[in-house]
């Protein structure tokens, strides 16, 4: 018995020299020799799986308490980058050492635990080695310190430094200074950083550890890297796309760069190893889709740029219809460009043309990035409310139309329209090229409008009518008409036809019969000019007249102006072999429209003169009488003081007419040329705002005003009988009842407008929500 | 002096009624049409003194307002009418009634006129202004020989006792 407690003592301590972990310790210098023998023992004991399991419940402890502790004591919050470096080194080659140390006892283990025929795994795992490195990384990991990553990042940093400049600038030679490590060139140690940081990185991937310590840092400097490189690409012009060079970039540095990581130095990773594959290729995932979408997101912030540059920025666009596919993006780009067209396009500081430049740009640019046009849709939806505010959009919109040159892709779209005009009837053929909307498409609308909408549609569907546009483009055809005196009515004509093409023929009809005036004055007027009477008159100066149909023009702004006598009686002279030539017709002067040749004699000098009627009439009255005063030139006029005050203004800048006192003017005498320049330099700004700038027509919002009173007489007719009622109801009733009137569409918006000048003008009282009539 | 509420004014919003009226509304196209013209040609030419308009969304039921003509007991009075269309108008004349309460020797309590062209006179001439006109006329000249209300009819002899009688009574019921 005693023999007995004797050997089994003596083999407790065979068992603990062959695993001296039993005892807290790794150091033992049992040989193969020594443990085979130790190996029979524990076999003939029969007591194997207890020794392994002891064996390995005394590794954890051990690991728990000392090599554990032992590595994170070395991860304090240090400063300086070199010591987190020196620590973080010492942290991995102290682990690195306590695990080989392991070896030769896990050896012995392995042999034990072949002997032991239960297959029970080990630490989840098959193999002894395999188990002891699983419990290794779980026991560090589950004491993971806090700011664990602070000497990780030194680390790298470090390293990444000397490493980035090794592999990338080899010959930056001049400074004197070691980019890598910024040491003089004398005592550079890169080649020991670079030494160290493979060393480390293969101990690390070793135990597996590189993952778990060195991904997040990993990640993070890829991710700065590839952000700054995207700077760098993006600060340029537009006009490149890099969408197709960025994979091979991200291939050639970064993922080289994670394989050289990971494989300690070689730009190939081991064919053998499916571990170091596997996480390249995870990598090289993450990093790309990273990639495609800071470059994205990069191209949407500039995208408000790219649009005004487009098409020149057209490689861009391309670009970010690509990354558009390959990220999430939408919902941002939408946000950012509207919230970009907002602050910088939509604010009473652009021009209106400039506006409709830039949205037609993001037309044309959105088309291409979204063919659905559900971005276009969403993101130009204020650009539309707020172009709706703007008085002069139409006009805009209708001059950029009909405007030559370069710079009116207006006029080349409506020419384009014209040239392929059933294009689109094709493209439903195609089946196969069919996509469905995107997920964020408003159901309501139908999504072939949406697709086969052209830009000249989209800015007529700002106001939602074509009329408004038809009137404005008349307008402006009758005051380019009237304008010229030479007129050119072949481009007219041509245009007039591109236009019919898009709007119809019959809205189109009045500016047909414009047209059609213009030429028909020609002829009256030439047979006109053949008569004796008028011959006789043209002796003293000749006159040409354009005979427009009243009914078709749009109103002129009423301008009275009385014409001197002697052109009075020529003008009626015209008149009456006008009516000579057509019966039953008449015709009745504009006199303050057209245009006047006139010379001016003073003194010794002559000048030509081409002036409004206005200044004509005005210059006329000083040939009898060289002086006047504002009052006198009003009697004799019939013009208003205020305009004649900023009538005369022109000849003031010619030199002809100065103000002698205030209101009362005096014609310069030539002889003293002097007086007439200072005066000259004086007035010049003042005429700046020339009278040629302004329309002879009514303007669109006079015309509309005029249309709107139709409705008044509803108005106050239902206010009569119903007493008083509210906005909505008013609207309700003029749909029902006022519809067959002429001017028709009536917003909401625009009757209130209407409305509330009504309770300016006192015409209306508004109270407590509903319109009445005053008392009277 | 709830019998002088209309009682088609009071059943209007009666939803069965307005139900039917619709219907109407549909079958009648001409007429509507026709209607539709005349409250065209009511609001162009703006006679002073008269006017009408639909009372709702329905086109068969007009509210008017006239004043009383001028040099007359009744200047300065303001009254409203009830224009009720038949389907068969304008063959058959509409039903006019006062629902402002007038005190007149052709209109009984319930604002019943009684007027020659609204009845047996009736032609498709005239239209909703030339009702309105005539019955303006007809208040300053009254036909006193088939009174509805008799005590008008008496008192129209008297214009100034009528004039005190008639100011006191508009005035008593304008606002109901």
């Amino acid at each position: 018995m005693s023999q007995s407690q004797e050997d089994l003592k003596l083999y407790w301590n065979k068992i603990n020299y062959a695993f001296p972990i039993l005892n807290d310790s790794v150091f033992t210098d049992c040989s193969i020799a020594d443990y085979e023998e130790i190996h029979g023992i524990i076999i003939g004991l029969g007591i194997q799986v207890k020794i392994r399991d002891l064996v390995l419940i005394h590794i954890e402890k051990y690991l728990r308490q000392h090599v554990a502790p032992l590595f994170w004591s070395k991860f304090t919050k240090v400063e300086e980058e070199i010591r987190g470096f020196q620590l973080f080194k010492s942290a991995v080659n102290d682990l690195y050492e306590s695990v080989s140390s392991f070896a030769a006892m896990l050896r012995r283990l392995t042999t034990l635990n072949n002997t032991c025929n239960d297959s029970k795994p080990i630490y989840g795992e098959k193999d002894v080695t395999l188990g002891f490195k699983q419990l290794l990384r779980a026991t560090l990991l589950s004491q993971l310190p806090l700011d664990f990553h602070v000497i990780v990042n030194h680390f790298y940093k470090v390293s990444f430094n000397v490493f980035d400049n090794e592999y990338e600038n080899p010959d930056i030679g001049e400074d004197v200074m070691c980019s890598g490590c910024w040491n003089d060139f004398s005592e550079c140690n890169c080649a020991y950083i670079v030494k160290v940081f493979h060393d480390t990185n293969r101990k690390l991937m070793e135990l597996q550890l590189l993952e778990r310590l060195a991904g997040q840092v990993l990640t993070n400097f890829s991710q700065v890297r590839i952000e700054s490189h995207m700077q760098k690409l993006c600060s340029g012009s537009f006009d490149v796309s890099h969408m197709g060079f960025l994979d091979v970039w991200l291939e050639t540095t970064v993922v080289s760069w994670l394989t050289r990581i990971y494989c300690a130095g070689s730009s190939k990773p081991p064919a053998d190893d499916t571990y170091i594959q596997n996480a390249i290729s995870k990598f090289r995932q993450k990093l790309s889709y990273f990639m495609h979408r800071s470059y994205t997101m990069l191209r949407i912030d500039q995208l408000f740029n790219i649009i005004i540059e487009y098409p020149d920025s057209l490689p861009a666009v391309e670009d970010i219809r690509i990354g558009l596919q390959m990220t999430d993006l939408r919902p941002t780009l939408c946000k950012k460009l509207q919230s970009a067209l907002e602050t910088r396009l939509l604010h009473p500081g652009v021009n209106t043309p400039d506006i409709l430049t830039a949205y037609i740009s993001t037309i044309k640019a959105l088309r291409y990035i979204d063919p659905s046009g559900v971005i276009l849709e969403t993101v130009t939806k204020p650009v539309k409310n707020y172009l709706r505010n703007r008085e002069d959009t139409v006009r805009s919109v209708v001059s950029s139309l009909t405007e030559e040159g370069a710079g009116c892709e207006l006029a080349e779209e409506l020419a384009k329209f014209a040239a392929e005009p059933d294009a689109d009837e094709d493209k439903d053929e195609i089946w196969e090229d069919w996509v469905p909307d995107p997920v964020d498409a408003d159901p309501k609308g139908n999504s072939s409008d949406r697709r086969a909408n052209d830009i000249i549609s989209m800015l007529v569907n700002v106001y939602g009518s074509k009329e408004l546009f038809v009137n404005e483009y008349r307008t402006l055809l009758a005051d380019r008409l009237l304008a010229q005196s030479a007129i050119n009515t072949e481009r007219e004509i041509r245009y007039l036809e591109l236009l019919k093409l898009r709007f119809g023929e019959s809205q189109l009809h009045f500016c047909e019969v414009m047209l059609k005036d213009i030429s028909d004055s020609k002829r009256i007027n030439a047979l006109i000019q053949q008569e004796k009477s008028i011959e006789e008159l043209n002796k003293k100066f000749t006159s040409s007249a354009m005979i427009l149909s009243a009914q078709f023009w749009p109103p002129f702004k009423d301008e009275s102006l009385e014409l001197p006598e002697e052109i009075k009686q020529h003008l009626e002279a015209y008149t009456k072999s006008f009516e000579a030539l057509k019966g039953n017709r008449t015709l009745s002067w504009k006199p303050h429209l057209g245009i006047v040749n006139i010379e001016i004699e003073i003194g010794d000098k002559k000048k030509d003169f081409t002036v409004s009627p206005f200044n004509a009439t005005l210059i006329m009255h000083f040939q009898n009488k060289p002086e006047w005063s504002i009052d006198e030139l009003h009697q004799v006029m019939k013009v208003p003081v205020t305009v004649l005050r900023r009538k005369i203004t022109y000849w003031q800048s010619m030199g002809l007419i100065s103000e002698k006192s205030p209101d009362h003017f005096v014609l310069v005498d030539g002889s003293d040329p002097n007086k007439g320049s200072v005066s000259s330099n004086q007035v010049q700004d003042m005429i700046c705002e020339d009278d040629e700038a302004e329309s002879a027509m009514a303007s669109a919002h006079d015309q509309r005003e005029g249309e709107l009173q139709v409705f008044w007489s509803y108005i106050v007719g239902m206010l009569t009988n119903l007493d008083s009622l509210p906005l909505d109801r008013i609207h309700q009733m003029l749909k029902m009842f006022a519809s067959q009137a002429p001017g028709t569409e009536c917003s909401l918006q625009e009757l209130r407008q209407f409305l509330d000048t009504k309770v300016r003008t006192h015409q209306l009282v508004l109270q407590g929500g509903m319109y009445k009539l005053p008392k009277n | 002096m709830a019998q002088n509420i209309n009682p088609h004014y009071a059943s209007s919003s009666n939803p069965a009624k307005q139900n039917e009226d619709t219907i109407k509304l549909k079958d009648n196209h001409a007429v509507s049409k026709r209607l539709q013209k005349e409250l065209m040609e009511l609001m162009r030419c703006a006679d002073k003194g008269i006017s009408a308009f639909p009372e709702s969304d329905n086109l068969f039921k007009w509210i008017g307002t006239l004043d009383g003509p001028m040099e007359t007991v009744y200047a300065g009075h303001k009254y409203k009418l009830s224009l009720e269309f038949p389907n068969s108008y304008p063959y058959a004349p509409p039903v006019v009634k006062f629902v402002t309460p007038c005190f007149h020797p052709n209109v009984d309590t319930c604002g019943s006129i009684c007027l020659d062209i609204l009845k047996d006179k009736w032609t498709a001439l005239y239209d909703v202004r030339t009702i309105l006109l005539s019955i303006q006329s007809l208040l300053g000249e009254p036909n006193t020989a088939s009174p509805l209300n008799q005590q008008a009819s008496c008192l129209w002899v008297n214009q100034e006792a009528y004039k005190k009688y008639l100011d006191e009574f508009y005035n008593k019921h304008r606002d109901s």
